[in-house]
């Protein structure tokens, strides 16, 4: 666990490991119980790289103080949203079939970025991406900050994006890193 | 009576997975939904999914939630009076 280059110790393991950071970095916020694991590391993760002001530098934060415009989280991963689902078809499998809605709202990788963005007020767009490996989504991040595709030439190019990996393949394996980006 | 509002509110926090909270932290007689234990419309799915995988009762009306689901107290009275198992 690191956050701006530093470490963060955590004493959990597995899943308990993102309680233990909720408790510690959030705290205020009971939907967090609700949420499924990928969710659960999307959140905590921007949790705390959201806790500071981001930009160290005055030009960026001007440009923050005088932009209307909004923030975008762009996230993707490579098994979108597989724990979950898998946990729902727990619900339907063995002749019980008692179809939990609690899960089945978090099957779609997707929900991650919108749980942060009401969290945090961000009006931007969202979007999620299941994508081979990490790399595979820089051009993808590029694209956010132009206008030039005529399905966008009517949206406000973002002036910044909550944007990495947030992947979560089973509940003791999962990874999470994201930055802010600044369209400069 | 005493003992099935217990045993509710564990399955309660089990089904909505308030993993932070026992059953001394619900008020029985608290609401349910806006204040109280603040549940949303998914929550009041997973509430009817327990009545029916725990007790058997499967709610035909859905205008009778609204008063089944008022507290703790008033779901276990109902599932006392309409329990199947």
């Amino acid at each position: 666990m690191v956050h701006n280059g530093q470490p963060i110790a955590v004493e959990a393991t597995g899943e308990k490991m993102l309680v233990e950071l909720y408790r510690r970095f959030a705290g205020d916020y009971p939907k967090f119980f609700k949420m499924d694991t990928l969710s659960r590391l999307g959140f905590i993760a921007a949790e705390i790289l959201l806790k500071e002001p981001i930009p160290s530098d005055r030009a960026s934060r001007q440009r923050i103080a005088n932009s209307q415009k909004p923030t975008a989280i762009i996230l993707a991963n490579r098994s979108a949203s597989i724990k979950n689902d898998t946990d729902y078809m727990a619900t339907i499998s063995d002749g019980k079939y008692y179809p939990s809605p609690a899960l089945f709202v978090y099957t779609l990788p997707n929900i991650v970025t919108g749980e942060i963005a009401i969290r945090h007020q961000m009006q931007g767009e969202t979007s999620f991406y299941i994508l081979d490996k990490p790399e595979d989504l820089e051009p993808i991040l590029l694209s956010t900050f132009h206008t030039a595709s005529a399905d966008r030439k009517n949206i406000q190019p973002s002036t910044s994006a909550l944007a990495g990996w947030c992947e979560c393949s089973d509940a003791n394996t999962f990874y999470a890193k994201i930055q802010i980006i600044w369209n400069n | 009576m005493e003992q099935l509002i217990e045993q509710l509110k564990a399955q309660i926090i089990e089904a909505l997975n308030f993993e932070d909270m026992t059953p001394a932290d619900i008020d029985t007689d608290a609401p349910l939904f806006g204040e109280g234990l603040g549940l949303d419309s998914i929550d009041a799915l997973e509430l009817i999914m327990l009545m029916d995988r725990e007790y058997g009762i499967k709610l035909a009306d859905p205008k009778a939630g609204k008063a089944i689901f008022q507290s703790v107290r008033t779901m276990a009275e109902y599932i006392q009076a309409n329990r199947t198992k």
